[in-house]
């Protein structure tokens, strides 16, 4: 673990306290391991974009995107609302690259992920169909 | 505006006007810090801050908080 997953691990605590406020939900960290498999991508790779990296090429957000909803959905890190919060990181990042997309097919998509079925290559696949 | 001190058990205290705790946002058990200097008299009463580490883009932490203020009814109604 590098000081970069560190330190993207400590934005989404703290994004997932202000929507626990938000919403009178548990706070906290469930599975802490499972907290740094969400940020921790192969080859010592991590989700940079969330952490002020604007990155030029659109297949390398959307594979950090895949990876980011994919364990976070399939290893519920958080003690609640896991899917909001994975919801709300995806708008944010999708808005910050001034992407276009349609929010209810966005939702309708997250909300319906079956990770037993849809694999992180699969999110990433969806996010470069549907977001431009 | 001009406030009495009142006596609250043994202690002395100041009642906050409303519109005062409204402007401030404080509710009850909201964190406040009290600084005196005693050379001019005075008393200081403000929230208290949290400092965001240099390492974090404050602007960014905005735009998250922004993001859920403006998506709270779709990202309310997701089934966790």
């Amino acid at each position: 673990m590098t000081n970069e997953h560190y330190k993207q691990i400590k934005l989404l605590c703290y994004v997932h306290w202000i929507v626990s406020q938000k919403f009178n939900s548990e706070a906290g960290v469930r599975d802490i391991i499972t907290l740094k498999e969400v940020v921790s991508m192969p080859g010592g790779g991590s989700l940079t974009c969330f952490t002020g990296d604007k990155l030029s090429n659109r297949k390398d957000l959307f594979t950090q995107l895949g990876w980011f909803v994919y364990y976070m959905i399939e290893g519920e890190p958080f003690n609640s609302r896991n899917k909001t919060l994975t919801s709300l990181m995806i708008i944010w990042v999708l808005n910050h690259y001034n992407l276009k997309y349609d929010t209810q097919n966005l939702m309708k998509f997250l909300e319906n992920i079956d990770t037993m079925k849809t694999g992180n290559s699969d999110i990433s696949s969806w996010f470069a169909n549907n977001c431009q | 505006m001009k406030r009495k001190i009142i006596r609250v058990g043994s202690s002395r205290g100041i009642l906050l006007p409303r519109e005062v705790t409204k402007a401030m946002g404080w509710e009850f058990g909201s964190q406040t810090e009290l600084t005196v200097d005693e050379k001019i008299k005075e008393v200081t009463l403000r929230t208290i801050k949290i400092d965001i580490p240099e390492e974090y883009n404050a602007e960014h932490l905005k735009e998250i908080e922004g993001t859920l203020e403006k998506f709270q009814e779709i990202l309310g109604g997701i089934d966790d």
